[in-house]
């Protein structure tokens, strides 16, 4: 994984939480955000931020971290 | 030619649309629901009312001598061959411009008919070269035909006095002549011109004797503003304005009807053949997409097919920097499935992956797919629609729930408000450019939404229309105020919206949209649109009775480009503009099967037919077709394909018909990934820049050498019919089977129609369609199933797929990229007439004599305050790349913004665009780029780059060219 590679996929997170706060609480917009990446994201991308989650939470938003939580916790 | 009339054959019923399109009826039918009764000739015909007598004799079987009339163009009335006589009525009155009344009984064959008509003939011909034998009409000239059947045996005025036989020829268009010294200044050239295409570039210039028919102000064509669509060639009775190719080739033995591969409109052509050989292409009165008009692309642009440049033997290298090795067919095969056997091995199931071409046909993109998914092991599938219209698909299924437009062409015949947002028909899309153009003239109110001062505003006669030059970026902004106005004037359709859509979705919108945040005066600091003009379109688009709003890249090639198809839904379902004939929500497609490719199941997490592919019930329907288990994880994005192969997870790609090196976006970027591939398999027609980069090079076929079918921007599923063999033998569907086989996944097609019957199995909206179908109604709309057996040219007319509309709630997010003191100006990039997408096709005819290199438009303004004159060469930086372009001063832009096309790859369009992308697809933001310009004296880095290595690859290709010149003989030259 590059590190190019790794600030798109972040940048793509932020950008779809950014476009879904409208949802109203965190809880909404995290739960949206996380089924948006479930139902588009191919399966080595979500295993990248799940993988970072674990290692650099610090570098994520709040609710990028919440989003990817809520990612890792769907059912295979 | 004789036609036998058959009195127990019932020619003509009402309402009943089985006339033939290709014979001539002589004037537009009358689209009345009220039907009068006549008698022709003694028989009976009952038509609409404001029928012509012409018209009603010709349903009747009845065939009246015409030159100036065509049923394409409105009766005219110069010519008077068509004179008859009616009962009750003094003289000979023209049946062209006679409407029929009850009763009426009319007489087409009399002795005094006869003389009249001969008479008129004998005028004709008294100045006209009787050359008939060297003539290029010869064979096929209305004239000529006329003059037979009026037998016409004596020209008693001589050839002695004043004529027009020694006019001098015009030339100068590429594609066809004018002879003025054939022209019987009939003037349907003209009104094809006015009536048809909408240009008025032609006019009758002096009058009686001296009258003649010229280009714009008396210039040569090509000077004029003729946008050589054809129309005036097609209307020609005799051989004035004639294609150059039936010059030299000599009239065409036989035609096969088949569909363009151009633009998303889909026009039917009749491709007229000798032998194997193209003569040329006729539109097709029968193709309900076109009726029978064309544009500079699909009636003339064709000769790429049989150029030098062409692909006509699999070649394969082991590296980009090796020269290319011609090889058979099974060696390349056997190579390509080798590497990616071998990738596999190394780096995993994931690490390969496919993308199909929005240019091939339905049959060829689901087999890319399916070898994808069932060859390759995983989704990583994508197409060309990523960086066009994925938002499309997102959005339209988000809020109407289905990822198509919902209308005919047709449709915008009965538009009272045409709403064009971000996209420009006159050029990207031509035929329906000139439709929607002739609604205007007839009186719809137009609106458009563009930065750019775009042609469809300047339509002759069509009244004033409402500019909005937002900003670019603003997109959302501006939807939101429009329909803030609609909802806070009371404009809504209440009723519409009660009953056809979900009420809790749209009680939460209305709340966010009702915010004054929201409002055209709020917005109006955002996208600099006066708030006046905004509240004035809203009220035009709400109140209209019928509003249509058709758009383009320019609403989906941005950060919140599903947003903003999103907000355009809203609009219409807040309007009620959703589910009738006039209103509608169309997404007009830039190549001809972006729709089809996207309803082939191209994206990586939809199977055919938009069906999720981690939905069990749907996989299970495949898997018991297919064979094999299939992925439940979504695959790689085009764009995160990239990120792969430069991280190094991602390493073979499969490319049919797509130039992902000119057309995507952050050209070094896309560059870097493709020289990360370990295995790189082009199949294209032309070693085209993507090639440069590839390992294995399959000869692709040109539209003209398959069978298949397109599905256009209506939805409409058309037939591609072969006309010549392919030229390195294989169809694409056949190599993308054979690919499959040589992995040892089993493919078995005898013909596409084949392929068409398995995705009608399992494809919900397609379960109608076949071949035979086909044949029989000539085209079908999808869904085409049990509900809607010949198909749904209007969807949503009594409820959505997902039951109600959804409205959805469109925040808007300024784009991360902005002007800056650094890069003051925006750069948006869209496409020109005469050229097609990156250009590959139409470069290589003489299109490119309009457009010979890609400039910057900017405005006066800007190139003031940095001293740029019209012709300069100007260097263009972004964040992300530079490439020099020359100057060219417009005022179509606001100040502050510039434009490009992208339609040459030395241009390095692409080297300024980022990879900034749509929060929901990853379709790139190609229309918004912050870049500064400025004079310069020689061309960039990248550019001096590009011709080093273009240099350098044409130079490998070259041998094997030579080597496959001396292999084939030249079949289609």
């Amino acid at each position: 994984m590059s590190d190019q590679q790794l600030n798109n996929l972040i940048k793509m997170i932020d950008q779809i939480i950014a476009n879904n706060l409208h949802q109203g609480n965190d809880d909404k917009v995290t739960d949206v955000a996380a089924d948006h990446l479930h139902k588009f994201w191919a399966r080595s991308m979500k295993q990248q931020v799940i993988a970072y989650a674990h290692e650099s939470p610090a570098e994520l938003s709040a609710l990028a971290q919440s989003t990817i939580a809520k990612l890792e916790a769907v059912p295979e | 030619m004789l036609h036998y009339y058959d009195p127990s054959v019932q020619r003509y019923q009402p309402g009943k649309n089985d006339l033939n399109p290709d014979f001539d009826y002589g004037t537009p039918a009358s689209l009345s629901e009220e039907l009068v009764s006549i008698s022709v000739d003694g028989r009976q015909i009952t038509v609409p009312e404001g029928t012509s007598v012409l018209r009603a004799s010709a349903l009747a079987g009845i065939n009246i001598p015409k030159l100036c009339a065509s049923d394409n163009l409105e009766a005219f009335g110069s010519c008077r061959l068509c004179a008859v006589e009616i009962e009750g009525r003094r003289g000979y009155p023209a049946s062209c411009t006679t409407p029929v009344a009850e009763g009426m009984s009319v007489t087409t064959q009399t002795g005094k008919l006869a003389k009249l008509r001969r008479n008129i003939m004998e005028l004709y011909i008294s100045d006209h070269p009787l050359d008939c034998l060297t003539c290029p009409a010869n064979g096929n000239c209305e004239l000529q035909d006329v003059a037979g059947t009026v037998g016409l045996r004596e020209v008693r005025y001589g050839f002695e006095g004043e004529n027009h036989l020694d006019a001098e020829i015009d030339d100068s268009n590429p594609y066809f002549s004018f002879d003025p010294s054939k022209c019987i200044v009939c003037s349907r050239c003209v009104r094809a011109c006015d009536e048809v295409q909408g240009t008025f570039a032609l006019t009758i210039e002096g009058r009686g004797f001296d009258s003649k028919v010229a280009a714009s102000q008396n210039d040569p064509f090509m000077d004029s503003e003729c946008v050589s669509c054809g129309a005036c060639v097609q209307a020609c009775p005799t051989t004035s304005l004639m294609e150059k190719s039936v010059i030299d080739a000599g009239q065409p033995e036989h035609s096969v009807v088949t569909t363009c591969a151009y633009c998303g409109v889909g026009c039917s052509f009749k491709a007229e053949m000798k032998g194997d050989q193209l003569i040329r292409m006729v539109p097709y009165k029968g193709g309900e997409a076109n009726h029978g008009h064309s544009c500079v692309k699909g009636r003339f642009a064709f000769g790429y097919a049989t150029h030098d440049d062409r692909i006509r033997e699999p070649m394969i290298r082991d590296s980009i920097n090796d020269p290319w090795k011609v090889v058979s067919w099974d060696e390349a095969l056997e190579f390509s499935a080798k590497k990616l056997k071998g990738i596999q091995a190394e780096y995993g199931r994931e690490s390969i992956g496919g993308i199909t071409s929005s240019r091939c046909t339905n049959e060829e993109t689901y087999l890319v797919q399916k070898l994808v998914r069932a060859a390759f092991g995983n989704n990583n599938t994508d197409t060309c629609a990523r960086v066009c219209h994925s938002p499309t698909g997102y959005g339209l299924k988000t809020t109407l729930g289905e990822s198509a437009g919902t209308q005919t062409f047709d449709s915008v015949m009965k538009a009272d408000t045409i709403m064009v947002i971000g996209a420009n028909p006159t050029d990207a899309h031509p035929v329906f450019g000139s439709l929607m153009r002739k609604r205007l003239r007839q009186g719809a109110k137009l609106i458009v939404i563009d930065p750019r001062r775009i042609d469809v505003l300047n339509t002759p006669h069509g009244g004033e229309g409402i500019h909005l030059p937002l900003r670019p970026g603003t997109n959302v902004a501006i939807v939101n105020a429009l329909a803030h106005v609609v909802v806070t004037e009371g404009l809504e359709d209440q009723s519409f919206i009660n009953s056809r859509c979900d009420t809790d979705a749209y009680n939460t919108w209305r709340t966010f949209i009702a915010e004054e945040r929201n409002s055209p005066e709020a917005m109006e600091e955002v996208t600099g649109v006066p708030a006046s003009k905004v509240r004035e379109a809203a009220r035009v688009y709400a109140e209209a009775g019928n509003g249509a709003i058709y758009y383009g890249l320019g609403v989906t090639e941005h950060s919140q480009g599903s947003t903003m198809v999103m907000g355009i839904a809203n609009l219409a379902l807040a309007t009620g503009n959703i589910g009738k004939e006039g209103g509608g929500v169309n997404p007009l497609r830039g190549q001809n099967n972006v729709q089809g490719s996207c309803d082939m199941g191209s994206f990586p997490h939809e199977l055919p037919g938009y069906q999720h592919v981690n939905d069990p019930a749907v996989r299970a329907r495949f898997q018991s077709v297919w064979g094999v288990p299939i992925d439940d994880e979504p695959g790689l994005r085009i764009p995160n394909m990239f990120d792969a192969a430069i991280a190094g997870t991602f390493k073979a790609l499969y490319v049919q018909g797509e130039d992902i090196a000119q057309s995507d976006p952050n050209t070094h970027h896309v560059e870097a990934a493709l020289k990360s591939l370990d295995c790189l398999i082009v199949q294209d027609i032309f070693l085209n820049e993507t090639a440069k980069y590839a390992h294995v090079l399959l000869p692709g076929s040109t539209f003209l050498e398959k069978n298949g079918t397109f599905t256009n921007a209506e939805r409409r599923i058309n037939r591609v019919r072969k006309v010549m063999e392919p030229i390195a033998g294989m169809e694409d569907w056949q190599v993308t089977m054979a690919l499959s086989n040589a992995l040892g996944y089993p493919m078995h097609y005898d013909h596409p129609s084949e392929i068409m019957d398995e995705i009608a199995l399992l494809t919900p909206t397609f379960t109608g369609v076949n071949y035979d179908k086909l044949e029989r109604l000539g085209s079908i709309q999808w869904p085409c199933n049990d509900n809607n057996p010949d198909g749904t040219p209007t969807m949503h007319e009594v409820d959505f797929p997902i039951g109600k509309g959804r409205f959805a709630v469109t925040e808007y997010l300024a784009t991360e990229e902005r002007a800056s003191r650094r890069f003051p100006l925006l750069l948006t990039t869209g496409r020109i007439l005469s050229q097609y997408n990156v250009g590959a096709q139409t470069r290589r005819t003489s299109n490119s004599d309009w457009h010979e290199e890609d400039v910057l438009e900017l405005h006066p303004s800007d190139a003031e305050l940095r001293g740029v004159k019209d012709g300069d060469w100007l260097g263009i930086s972004s964040r992300v790349g530079h490439t020099v372009l020359r100057a060219k001063l417009s005022t179509r832009m606001l100040p502050g913004v510039v434009y490009t096309t992208f339609h040459h790859p030395g241009s390095g369009a692409n080297v300024i665009t980022t990879d900034n992308s749509d929060w929901a697809t990853n379709c790139p933001e190609y229309k918004v780029t912050a870049v500064q310009v400025e004079v310069v004296t020689q061309p960039s880095d990248w550019q001096r780059n590009f011709v080093d290595f273009d240099k350098r690859q044409q130079a490998l290709l070259k041998p094997a060219m030579d080597k496959q010149e001396e292999n084939h003989a030249p079949a289609h030259k």
